[in-house]
């Protein structure tokens, strides 16, 4: 499949410091949900900044559909840019506010407010059309941001953190719907969040970045189930990072278990917390060496042999589940 | 007790207020319908000055006068004090850049309005170093004699002194917009004028209204810029007021304040069902 | 007379005043001959015009009489208004005497006791008479004289003749006429008329100050032959609509550059080359011609304009105060003081004490229009006018000779003050 989005080698300096976003080169497909996710500082926001248009490209090229963009200004490239906090304009009511692309591109104002007043029906908020975005709640912002995002019908949508700012309740409900909108609608989106648990739900391609680098880039379930470096295996969670005589191993904690199967790898210690989550129990190690490693265990097992802090413990493995790392990274 | 305490906690304000303004105001209003003779006010009611004010020719003339004034120099400071701000909002980037720049705004504040005033004559004067400069240019061949004691000189002080007041509330508004509204519009497909047109202009309203408040305010009020300006040619209401007092005709100056009041609150009420500046506040 | 006085202009009169005050403090006889201890904690305070409100007389009171003399000074309308309205802020008033008809029927003053003015009988006549000599005639318009004298402590009009009660102690008076700047106005100008030349359209002013400008407005009008006034200081009505009618006609044919108001003005109108010709005060004409500008103070066939003020009591003053008020109005009279005035080119009221304490030259250069045998020096030791230059009008007996109306306060003043807005809003 064609990409719809290709980043060729593309840098970002800020003044003389080191580049905030360093050579990468990705490419999305078509129609697809891509999550860019890293800790605070790690190029995400810098790298869809420049593919909206916002930010100049200090090396490299962008290219949407094959076209190269990298100069051209953000209206003129077919992408729509949801921001952080949505940047509604507070002068205007939800109805204009959605309106605002095609007034610009001079729609006449009766066709222009009857195809916001659709867009705003797809993000379901026909109710509020005259409200003023002081008059809506965080969620119903977030939705009118998303329709004045959409009413140019862009061939790429970016996001900008777009669930940062809502309660975790209302997180979920939001992350189904964009979902939802993306599948229906058929287009990229591209989100950018700190938060892998966001990402393993929405995307089809996660891209894991660290100062400036792609560390991983791939389906999340690939992430998940061989993560590329001890980095993207601690940033992703439910790993433990191990140094063992073989080497560097990632050993999903679900799959460690408190008595070590036969012929598997062990990690022998005291035990030094542990934590009752409902379904499972977790049970942290700590081994001489000063490694820690980490067990989630079914609530069924756990209890049939509880153990205690500070009781001496061995957690261990299926040999296949070590999933091995590069030494250096 | 604690009925009473809020109450209490306003009074020394409303204290001062009623004291220093509304006691003053109502005597106006009083002493406006005072008689008088040349040399003693006569208590008295009568509406003689308030008739010598609306029957007189003169004094039509004169606040129409007035309110060109007030009206030409909105304008110009309007327009010159909205690119300023803009200017030091969005074009300067650097903070220190902006405080150097902010600084240098308020110059026409460093000497005495007199002297400032004075310091046109050999500026603008027919004599003065721009007729100088132009003819020694050979762009005219006489020197321009409007440029000095003319409306034109009056609204040139004007600008000169309440520039300023524009910029200030407008260039507050503007540094209060998010930058990301700018970028939101950008992404939307506006270019420069209709962001300025759709965007900034609408979140600036506060700052334009406050802004023009001041300037209508001072302008419609004032009575030395216009004097010395025109050198004594045209009138302001103002003017006309401060002559009456000159010559001791309180009453009559009283029943010009009355009316030059009430007209300024209505200019400032028409202003505010335009702009609501309680976001500024 | 309106003037505001300035740093400046009040540096270069200080030290004119500490020069004449070397010169004239020896021939002191005779005062003060109050010696009454408590008099050195006497304060009096004293609300003028910047024509003699001035610090070196304030710190030769100090010195002659012992007690503080606290100078007030502010402009022509505002001492009036003052001293009708806030007559308990200060003790004196130095006045003028067209505003004293407005404010002595307010009750503000009290009248002066001549028979406590040692020099009263050797006051120029112009105040006591109302004649300069016999022969000459009484000038039109609010008149010294006319406005001098009350018959009683509690008389609101004015006695119209010499009583034992003057409203005003008489104290500097001067001939006004237009100024010229000779090197731009390339003729002769002679007379009141030559202020309308087409010739001089916008470079001609006048001053905005209603009372005095429609004066000299007067004195153009009958020079032109416009019209003649029954008494140019006391207009009917119809006389104000004329005149004002022919000043609007020359301000719409764009005559005038500007109006001025304060003494700082016209200086600059005149010495920027703004204007040629126009209404000016004396000191002004000398203020332009020290920045090295020529400017003539320009007798007309016509005659002068003239102006008076005095000091009046106001009517709180008592006891010890009200003695010291009256030391201090025969000091005045004394000849320090008229010497220290003459020679700033007004006129004192005892002329023979003042000669007194003048230099034979100077006495000769300003009061008997005689060439300067010597230069004569500002107090910063410039030279003011070089040695053969002669004063412009000449001799004392000359200029105020030629007095032929006074500033004036009107019957009709209400109404000529309308007219005069409608004048500067046209």
């Amino acid at each position: 499949m064609r990409p719809d989005v290709e980043l060729i080698g593309v840098t970002k300096r800020y003044g003389h410091g080191p580049a905030a976003v360093d050579g990468i080169s990705l490419a999305i497909p078509a129609g697809s949900y891509c999550c860019l996710l890293g800790p605070s500082g790690c190029g995400k926001t810098s790298t869809l900044r420049m593919i909206a248009g916002h930010e100049t490209v200090s090396e490299g090229d962008i290219l949407l559909s094959g076209r190269n963009v990298t100069l051209l200004p953000p209206a003129a490239r077919g992408t729509a840019m949801m921001f952080q906090s949505y940047a509604l304009f507070p002068h205007l009511t939800a109805l204009e506010n959605i309106a605002f692309g095609l007034r610009m591109r001079g729609v006449g104002k009766a066709e222009r407010l009857a195809r916001a007043a659709e867009f705003l029906r797809l993000v379901q908020l026909g109710a509020m059309a005259d409200r003023l975005p002081a008059q809506l709640s965080g969620g119903q912002q977030q939705r009118v941001a998303l329709a004045r995002a959409l009413i140019t019908r862009p061939k790429v949508l970016l996001l900008d953190e777009p669930l940062s700012a809502l309660d975790p309740f209302l997180r979920t409900q939001m992350r189904e719907e964009l979902k939802r909108l993306q599948r229906e609608l058929g287009i990229t989106f591209i989100h950018v969040t700190h938060g892998q648990e966001e990402a393993m739900a929405l995307s089809d391609m996660a891209v894991v970045m660290d100062q400036g680098r792609i560390a991983q880039a791939a389906p999340p379930r690939e992430i998940f189930e061989k993560p590329a470096s001890a980095f993207v295996a601690r940033f992703i969670g439910g790993h433990n990072v191990l140094e063992l005589p073989g080497g560097r191993f990632a050993v999903r904690t679900d799959r460690t278990r408190l008595a070590p199967p036969p012929g598997g790898a062990s990690l022998a210690g005291q035990v030094a917390a542990v934590e009752y989550q409902g379904a499972a129990v977790r049970v942290v190690v700590r081994a001489p060496d000063g490694q820690t490693a980490e067990a989630l265990l079914p609530d069924g097992l756990f209890h049939a042999a509880p153990v205690a802090p500070g009781e001496a413990a061995t957690l261990g493995w299926d040999a296949q589940d070590a999933h091995p790392l590069s030494p250096n990274a | 007790m604690s009925r009473w305490f809020p109450w209490l906690q306003a009074a020394p304000l409303a204290l001062v207020l009623a004291c220093f303004l509304l006691v003053p105001i109502g005597l106006i209003v009083v002493v406006s319908f005072y008689d008088y003779d040349s040399f003693s006010l006569i208590p008295d009611f009568v509406l003689t000055n308030y008739r010598e004010v609306f029957a007189s020719p003169v004094t039509w003339q004169t606040y129409l006068k007035t309110v060109w004034f007030a009206g030409l120099t909105w304008l110009v400071t309007l327009a010159l004090g909205f690119w300023l701000a803009y200017y030091l909002a969005f074009v300067v980037q650097d903070a220190t850049w902006r405080m150097v720049l902010f600084v240098l705004c308020t110059v026409p504040f460093w000497t005495s309005n007199l002297i400032r005033m004075i310091a046109w004559v050999p500026f603008l004067g027919r004599n003065g170093i721009l007729n100088n400069a132009l003819v020694g240019a050979g762009v005219i061949e006489q020197p321009l004699e409007f440029l000095l004691f003319s409306d034109f000189a009056v609204i040139l002080a004007f600008v000169h002194l309440y520039t300023l007041f524009m910029v200030v509330p407008i260039f507050n508004t503007m540094m209060r917009i998010d930058r990301r509204l700018l970028e939101a519009a950008r992404d939307a497909g506006a270019g420069f004028w209709q962001t300025l047109w759709c965007v900034i202009l609408p979140l600036c309203k506060p700052g334009i209204g406050i802004g023009s408040i001041f300037v209508v305010v001072l302008v419609m009020g004032d009575f030395a810029t216009v004097r010395l300006m025109s050198g004594g040619q045209s009138a302001s209401v103002g003017l006309m007021i401060s002559n009456q007092i000159g010559l001791m005709q309180y009453p009559a100056a009283a029943a010009n304040a009355v009316v030059l009041l009430a007209m300024v609150l209505l200019l400032v009420a028409a202003m505010l069902r335009v702009i609501d500046i309680r976001k500024e506040l | 007379m309106t003037e505001q006085t300035k740093p400046a202009a009040l540096t270069r009169r200080g030290a004119l005043a500490l020069a004449g005050a070397t010169m004239g403090s020896g021939a002191i006889t005779g005062f003060p001959t109050l010696w009454a201890q408590n008099i050195r904690n006497v304060t009096l305070r004293q609300i003028g015009t910047g024509v003699s409100g001035l610090n070196p007389i304030a710190e030769q009171v100090k010195k002659d009489l012992g007690f503080t003399l606290q100078l007030t000074v502010t402009d022509t309308d505002a001492v009036a208004q003052r001293a009708a309205t806030q007559a308990r802020s200060f003790d004196i008033a130095d006045i003028e005497y067209f505003s004293i008809k407005k404010v002595y029927p307010t009750g503000a003053l009290q009248p002066i006791d001549t028979s406590r003015i040692k020099l009263a009988d050797k006051i120029v006549p112009i105040f006591t008479t109302g004649r300069l000599t016999p022969d000459s005639a009484a000038g039109q318009g609010t008149s010294p004289f006319s406005v001098g004298f009350v018959e009683s402590r509690d008389a609101k009009a004015f006695a119209g003749k010499r009583t034992e009660l003057m409203t005003l102690m008489p104290t500097v008076y001067n001939a006004d006429t237009l100024g010229i700047r000779p090197d731009l106005v390339g003729r002769p100008i002679t007379h009141w008329k030559d202020l309308l030349d087409p010739a001089f359209k916008g470079r001609a002013s006048i001053l905005n100050i209603p009372g005095i400008g429609i004066m000299d407005a007067a004195m153009v009008a009958e020079s032109a032959g416009i019209l003649k006034y029954g008494d140019k200081g006391n207009m009917t009505r119809a006389e104000i609509d004329k005149t004002i009618a022919f000043l609007i006609e020359a301000k719409r044919a764009g005559q005038f550059r500007a109006f001025w108001k304060t003494f700082d003005e016209s200086v600059n109108l005149m010495a920027s080359g703004e204007v040629v010709i126009q209404s000016m005060w004396s000191p002004a004409v000398t203020a332009v011609r020290s920045r090295g500008i020529p400017c003539v103070y320009q007798p007309l066939a016509e005659g002068y304009r003239a102006w008076g003020s005095g000091l009046g009591l106001m009517r709180h003053l008592s006891g010890l105060e009200l003695d010291a008020a009256y030391e201090y109005m025969n000091w005045y009279l004394s000849g320090w003081c008229g010497a220290f005035l003459n020679r700033q080119g007004y006129y004192s009221a005892v002329l023979e004490t003042a000669k007194a304490n003048m230099s034979e030259n100077e006495w000769g250069y300003w009061m008997e229009g005689k060439p300067a045998t010597a230069d004569i020096l500002a107090p910063d030791g410039k030279v003011m006018e070089k040695a053969g230059a002669v004063r412009d009008g000449g001799s004392f007996q000359e200029r105020m000779g030629k007095v032929v109306c006074w500033n004036s306060v009107m019957n009709e003043d209400r109404y000529m003050i309308q007219k005069w807005n409608e004048f500067i809003a046209a």
